[in-house]
């Protein structure tokens, strides 16, 4: 097993390159001059010459690209933000654990709710509760993020005054933004859980639990949760990377300052070294997640674990 | 019992690392507290506020006034630093780190500073620190051109509170440029100390000191104890960081913040109808167009660009794209902005005229054409209106919707025939108005991106620029204007309004056209 987590995580390291590489590669080729973005288009040429030699965008591109490599991995220096001036690991540090709580806190909400949901669903198939079910997650996968944002706070924050429209700073400012971004993972968890379950009640083991007399609630927590997780881990995981990766929409509904919001600011304005660390911040991080579902995935199922050398 | 305990393990992985992923954003969160906190807790004391919260639609760059020129950046320094001169609310030259000026020749002016000035680091004004701010500002590439008509090799400190200024040939609007914000003063020790972080450990004069920044979410200044001037009537200022305009309107709604800039035109009548809220109105020196490429077929004929000039209608796409925000244009400038030529004759919406102007320039029956746009919202609308407006005179256009990067690109490099952009005259003085739109050595990143060029009109804006009597500057830019105007290289479009929607209870808040509204006078009732 320990082997296992060492050699994936030897593999971030060809991850990081070719991270590195291809968003490097995108960010030159995309048109666009980042000095005369950066000056606006007020600003004379001779400035934006003068600030493209300071930034060194004349040079050819694997020199650029080479001296990126190069001061990452000698002086474990990624740069300076080309507009701010800020270190880009301070700006991706400051503004990451915002993301990462809020992505946490939908993953919170999608599996409290979902969860249990797809296992009622399941268990009492074709039932109102089941029909309201699938109808509500098919709403909630549909529903697109800054609508439901926007709702909610006219709702919870305008009229009813319950909870503060934006800010990130108390749990009474997490409960919108959370709700909001689990929303669709909520959805998806629920019909995952949903299919999953039902997939597996129809197992000849289970039969062999009802025949042998066992309460009906130890059957379905105890012998199908347990098989009917696996798929709903991997969704859970999958979602809570994505979730890091996409909150750009809640971040700026409610103005949280997070690190999606941080990266398209940073790319309408062709801040390179932002773009780059942040991508190698986001890819990293969604690794380390897959790494720790497919852990997870031993402690449910003892047979993956033996594949694990 | 075995099986159970490795689902207890599971969940309680999940529970820890929910826990941790909670936890460890706690340090930020402690910083993030201040000023937003107190929000949802309505205040109970019975005194007056002195903390005054502003929203708006970015959080700045950096605070170092030489290294961005960005509006969030500029409203924030606004209230640290202070200029030489500055402009009021009706752009006009007021004293403010120079007590007097006064011209020695053409080319030089002698400024005598305010006696007593203290930094909030605790150093006094100098001459020398002007002279330091001076070259820096000459040396940066974001701010450079703002202050590139000034001589630095021929900046003479007379002694600590007199320096003289000298223009490299006479530059009429240099009060104007020195009272931009780009141009506050800093100090010489202050910034060398901070060296690259300077930005982010801002040192000014100003009535406001600041204190704490939470990175892309507010900025949190203080009341300076020692400023020289009268002092600020609020203990505290913060700059949240609302992006998405909707919710700003909501967080001034639900009394989140006290002032929200720019308030967008669809939440007008939201906050008009509020009567806890006042809507601020005010005319901005932003100004939008649509520009023609000038040097490509069939648009280097002017009948052309007249007769679409006369077939659009402007007053529907005021009233369709920006509410009723702002009024039509009538020629390039504003009417806040000096020599703005109020009498220009609007082209108004005649599609009869455009159809003769067409027949006679030999397109009557019209052409294909493209409209270039960003991905900004009312630009491309207007753009939309515009393809629909154009087809009573044939013309077959096509929207073009760019990334801003690419769409400077290539309106620089002329590949486009009709575009779409804004201008803002942040001087208030024409000749950052007209200048690099309209002089023909501004052509592609200058700023001209018709490629349209007058003789009379550089030898207008030439003779303007150099001109010290401000009358007969007057004059050469009203002609200037005419021409302009008849020989239609743009669509005049549209000029800008700020709006700001502001609590009831806060008072002295006024906005300056340029954008960058002072707090020194704010209060609350």
């Amino acid at each position: 097993m320990h082997r296992y987590i060492f050699r994936r995580l030897l593999l971030l390291i060809p991850v990081m390159m070719g991270v590195t590489f291809i968003i490097f590669t995108m960010m030159y080729f995309t048109p666009g001059d980042p000095a005369r973005i950066m000056l606006g288009e007020t600003a004379p040429e001779a400035d934006v010459i003068r600030l493209r030699e300071e930034l060194g965008l004349d040079d050819p591109f694997l020199i650029q690209f080479g001296r990126y490599v190069k001061n990452a991995v000698i002086h474990q220096d990624i740069g300076r933000s080309y507009t701010s001036n800020r270190p880009v690991v301070g700006e991706i540090t400051t503004r990451f654990p915002a993301t990462l709580k809020l992505a946490a806190l939908g993953v919170l909400v999608s599996v409290a709710i979902g969860i249990p949901t797809g296992i009622i669903s399941a268990t009492k198939q074709y039932s109102i509760f089941d029909n309201v079910a699938m109808v509500l997650a098919l709403i909630g996968v549909s529903m697109p993020n800054f609508w439901q944002g926007l709702m909610t706070m006219l709702v919870f924050s305008v009229y009813l005054g319950w909870f503060p429209s934006s800010g990130f700073s108390t749990p009474m400012h997490w409960v919108l933004p959370a709700v909001t971004i689990g929303t669709a993972s909520c959805a998806i968890v629920t019909r995952m859980t949903r299919s999953s379950m039902l997939e597996v009640i129809r197992q000849d083991y289970i039969r062999t639990a009802r025949a042998k007399g066992q309460v009906e609630s130890k059957i379905i927590n105890q012998h199908a949760l347990k098989n009917a997780l696996i798929p709903v881990i991997t969704v859970v995981g999958l979602q809570f990377g994505y979730l890091l990766g996409g909150a750009i929409l809640t971040e700026t509904i409610f103005a949280i300052p997070g690190v999606g919001r941080l990266m398209v600011e940073a790319v309408l304005r062709r801040d390179l070294p932002i773009v780059m660390g942040g991508v190698l911040f986001i890819a990293v991080t969604f690794s380390i997640v897959n790494l720790c579902v497919d852990i997870l995935y031993a402690f449910v199922d003892p047979r993956i674990k033996s594949q694990y050398k | 019992m075995f099986k159970n305990k490795k689902l207890l393990v599971l969940l309680s992985m999940v529970l820890v690392f929910a826990l941790f992923a909670v936890g460890c954003s706690q340090p930020a969160d402690d910083t993030a507290t201040p000023g937003t906190d107190d929000t949802n807790e309505p205040a109970d004391e019975v005194t007056v506020k002195e903390e005054l919260i502003v929203g708006q639609g970015a959080d700045a760059v950096t605070l170092d006034p030489h290294s961005t020129n960005d509006q969030p950046s500029s409203r924030v320094s606004k209230q640290i630093y202070e200029t030489l001169v500055a402009q009021n609310e009706n752009m006009e030259i007021e004293p403010s780190l120079a007590e007097s000026w006064e011209s020695i020749d053409d080319t030089t002016v002698e400024f005598k500073l305010k006696q007593g000035v203290k930094f909030h680091n605790g150093e006094e004004l100098k001459a020398s620190d002007v002279k330091f701010t001076i070259l820096r500002a000459l040396d940066s590439s974001h701010i450079g051109h703002i202050v590139g008509q000034i001589d630095g090799e021929k900046i003479e400190v007379i002694d600590d509170y007199t320096i003289r200024l000298s223009t490299k040939e006479p530059f009429a609007p240099l009060l104007a440029h020195l009272a931009h914000t780009a141009m506050a003063i800093m100090n010489e020790k202050a910034v060398t100390e901070g060296g690259e972080d300077y930005g982010q450990n801002p040192v000014g004069t100003g009535p406001f000191k600041f204190n704490n920044w939470v990175i892309g979410d507010s900025i949190e200044l203080v009341k300076f104890d020692e400023y020289h001037g009268e002092p600020a009537k609020l203990k505290k200022v913060t700059f949240r960081n609302i992006a998405e305009n909707t919710t700003r309107t909501i967080e001034l709604e639900t009394g989140g913040i006290d002032i929200a800039y720019d308030i967008p035109p669809t939440d007008v009548s939201r906050v008009e109808e509020n009567s806890d809220l006042v809507l601020q109105r005010a005319p901005s020196f932003s100004t939008s167009y649509i520009g023609f490429n000038a040097q490509k077929k069939p648009y280097d004929d002017v009948r052309v660009r007249q007769a679409i000039n006369y077939a659009i209608d402007m007053a529907s796409i005021i009233e369709a794209v920006y509410q009723g925000v702002g009024a039509p244009a009538k020629g390039p400038l504003g009417p806040n902005v000096f020599a703005g030529h109020q009498g220009l004759e609007e082209y108004g919406f005649n599609v009869e005229k455009a159809k003769e102007l067409m027949a006679d320039a030999g397109y009557a029956d019209g052409f294909d054409t493209t409209i270039w746009t960003n991905e900004n919202q009312q630009r491309m609308d207007i753009a939309e209106i515009v393809q629909n407006q154009l087809k009573a005179i044939n013309i077959n256009t096509e929207v073009k919707v760019m990334e801003w990067g690419a769409y400077l690109e290539g309106t620089a490099a002329g590949e486009h025939d009709m575009f779409i952009l804004g201008w803002v005259t942040v001087t208030g003085d024409p000749d950052y108005g007209l200048y690099a739109l309209f002089h023909s050595s501004q052509f592609g990143t200058g700023g001209n991106r018709t490629f349209w060029s007058n003789d009379r009109v550089d030898e207008l804006l030439d003779a303007a620029r150099v001109e010290t009597d401000p009358s007969k500057r007057e004059e050469y830019y009203l002609e200037a204007q005419e021409i302009i105007r008849d020989e239609a290289p743009w669509v005049f479009t549209w000029i800008g309004e700020n709006l700001a929607g502001v609590q009831k209870n806060v008072k002295g808040f006024t906005q300056h056209p340029a954008g960058h509204h002072s707090l020194h006078g704010v209060y609350f009732e």
